[in-house]
């Protein structure tokens, strides 16, 4: 009991210092996981916004907006665009792809921000959307929101698996330690009984002994001393030597 | 993993590739420069060849809507035209060749569009592409006609009043029949504004058809000093099952004097019969592309007393009424229809679809062909894509047998102009000569 309660001590040291490295790890990870996929989902959606605004030029020009819608519809199927809109100059709305109406949050916002936003639309969900000039500004404003709740799913997915390797790693160690330690605490146990059984005059049983004397490591050692000790052996002839080494 | 992986899949490269085709008109990409250069120079490598006449027919090439919530117009469209070409064939064919309709469904959805599309001219190397439905298939089609431009594949008389196909830079690669979206919607705010009925609010579909109409209402309008009151709308196949009463709610919002729905038969009978339901009492217009008979049938079938759900219904056609037999090809159109009765091809056949005797659309689809038939004519010799655009622009007032003349020329892409209105009377669609006592 004593030792296994020694070896708790090295268990509990062992526990701990993994669940400080996986805790830490995954704090680490979660907040570089998630600030890398927003600000490059943020750079998608600024992007995509800006290619639009750029391919919208002559077809606003030309006033042709089915296709200008055509051309949205393309984009917003991309997966986490949930919609797109395009406002001209006056505000008016030129193109988009809300259904079954521009709700009422996008109505009540600047036409011509273009500044990130973030939007929580009731029945449709919370979305960042950010804007791109259409000809600096002149030909209008294309807006594209991204989906926060698809881009929270993905982020959570990276995280997950993260935290599921590091997870995996530290049951590994554990049960590694607990191999070990039980490695160590065994013939331990042995060398107890053993002195118990020395100490009482006790006919020790011959399989236990051989093995315990045998070992060639510090719990030999201490076996061929306790025996020494005890006057179990008092010629150490033919015998293993029952001066104990020095320490190794 | 992330967003930038994702648009690295082969369809959102291949979406990507087709957005990019769309703009490169308008952003000046040309072969060998940029993003459209590299697919210029794919399509290249796909192995194109000079068109090669068939000795005993001409092929034209459709893919429209037979199967999904629209089925009923590519169905319509293709029975149409389908008697006209039997009748020509049965007459000996054009200079001894038969007319033949390779046909490919696309279920109204643009990718499949393409899909068949590219398939019609390199794989079944058509002559020309003929009756396409929709403005959301054809809009994303016309960058490839642009594409293969060098071989002089044209889109004959597509079922859509859009304006992509009838201005640059697409509108050299089309020639077309109807009137415009643009003229079925200005003719319908003129006469609710002369009714007195101003406060106009649009249904619509979320796509370029949509948007199509919805510009075209905003343009008539603003000539009256208006604008649009309110606007709802719907995503492309959605079926008559579906609710529109969100939708409905919107509009009614708008307190509006008349509504003015861009959208297929399913959608607006679904949108129409939940304005009545909610207390919409307001006429609700539909253009053409609707397929007025698919509509009325959806909004009366299994009902005992439809009147209230048809007695505001106003639809805009581009031809004339199909019951009205003193039109020569009217005559014509009902009696080869019944004559030749043309099914869809069993292999297109996948959704159960009755087809109707007469309709608009396929009255609209017999003309083209008709049409078609008399430009096919004037090639003459063997049948070659270089001499088409001339063949187009020899046929000056020519009369097509419905009281309008066609008349075609290099910057005059759309045969004809005019528009007609029809409403409900006894559980059928007839003129409307007098809006005033019809809204009165």
């Amino acid at each position: 009991m004593r030792i296994q309660k020694l070896f708790q001590k090295t268990r509990f040291g062992i526990f701990a210092l993994f669940g400080l490295i996986v805790l830490s790890t995954s704090a680490l990870c979660i907040y570089t996981v998630d600030t890398q996929l927003s600000k490059e989902y943020e750079t998608n959606c600024r992007n995509i916004a800006k290619s639009i605004a750029d391919s919208s030029v002559d077809i606003l020009l030309n006033r042709n907006l089915a296709t200008l819608q055509s051309l949205i519809d393309q984009f917003v199927e991309i997966q986490g665009i949930r919609y797109i809109y395009i406002t001209s100059e006056e505000g008016e709305y030129l193109a988009h792809t809300f259904v079954p109406g521009i709700p009422e949050e996008v109505l009540a916002s600047d036409p011509s921000s273009t500044e990130p936003v973030q939007r929580s639309i009731p029945g449709m969900g919370d979305f960042m959307e950010v804007g791109s000039p259409i000809l600096a500004g002149v030909g209008g404003t294309v807006h594209v929101g991204m989906d926060l709740d698809i881009i929270g799913l993905k982020i959570q997915r990276a995280i997950g698996q993260q935290v599921i390797l590091i997870s995996i790693f530290l049951v590994v160690g554990v049960l590694a330690s607990i191999w070990l330690v039980n490695l160590a605490a065994k013939p331990l146990g042995s060398l107890l009984s053993y002195a118990v059984e020395l100490s009482g005059g006790q006919e020790e049983s011959q399989t236990s002994k051989e093995e315990l004397l045998a070992r060639e490591d510090e719990v030999g050692d201490l076996a061929r001393l306790f025996r020494y000790v005890s006057g179990h052996s008092s010629s150490p002839e033919g015998e293993p030597d029952p001066t104990p080494e020095s320490p190794r | 993993m992330n967003l930038g992986d994702r648009v690295l899949t082969r369809r959102s490269l291949l979406r990507r590739g087709l957005a990019g085709l769309l703009a490169a008109p308008w952003m000046g990409w040309g072969a060998g420069s940029g993003g459209a250069g590299v697919l210029l120079s794919a399509g290249r490598a796909s192995g194109v060849e000079p068109y090669q006449a068939s000795e005993d027919e001409i092929v034209l090439g459709m893919s429209a809507a037979f199967s999904g919530p629209s089925r009923g117009l590519g169905s319509e469209l293709y029975r149409g035209a389908k008697a006209c070409f039997n009748h020509v064939n049965d007459g000996g064919g054009i200079g001894g060749r038969r007319i033949v309709l390779k046909l490919y469904d696309d279920g109204y959805q643009p990718d499949p569009c393409v899909r068949n599309t590219m398939k019609l001219m390199l794989e079944d190397r058509v002559f020309l592409l003929f009756g396409y439905v929709g403005t959301p298939t054809v809009t994303r089609v016309l960058p490839l006609l642009k594409k293969f431009q060098d071989e002089r594949v044209y889109l004959f008389f597509p079922f859509t009043g859009a304006q992509p196909q009838r201005e640059p830079p697409y509108g050299d690669f089309a020639f077309n029949l109807r009137a415009s979206y643009r003229q079925e919607t200005a003719g319908l705010v003129d006469n609710f504004v002369r009714a007195g009925r101003k406060r106009i609010a649009v249904f619509y579909q979320a796509d370029a058809y949509g948007r199509s109409g919805w510009a075209g209402v905003r343009a008539a309008l603003k000539k009256h000093g208006g604008q649009i009151v309110g606007e709802a709308t719907y995503r492309r196949g959605q079926r008559f099952t579906g609710s529109m009463r969100r939708q409905v709610e919107i509009l009614t919002a708008a307190s509006p004097d008349a509504v003015i729905c861009i959208g297929s038969y399913a959608a607006c009978a679904g949108f129409a019969r939940d304005a009545v339901d909610l207390g919409l009492r307001v006429p609700i217009a539909n253009l053409s592309f609707v397929g007025s008979e698919n509509l009325l049938k959806l909004l009366t079938e299994g009902r005992d007393d439809p009147e209230p759900y048809t007695q505001l219904l106003v639809n805009s056609q581009v031809v004339p009424s199909y019951e009205d037999t003193s039109i020569p090809a009217v005559r014509e159109y009902r009696e080869l229809m019944a004559h030749y009765d043309p099914q869809i091809p069993e292999e297109l056949a996948k959704e159960p679809y009755t087809p109707f005797p007469q309709s608009f659309v396929s009255l609209e689809g017999f003309l083209d062909a008709k049409l078609m038939a008399e430009i096919l004519r004037r090639l003459e010799g063997t049948p070659d894509r270089s001499g088409l655009e001339e063949a187009v622009f020899s046929v000056r007032d020519f009369d097509l047998g419905i009281g309008e003349e066609v008349s075609f020329g290099p910057a005059r892409r759309q045969g004809l102009q005019r528009v007609y209105y029809t409403v409900v009377r006894d559980g059928r669609f007839v003129t409307l000569d007098d809006w005033q006592s019809w809204l009165s």
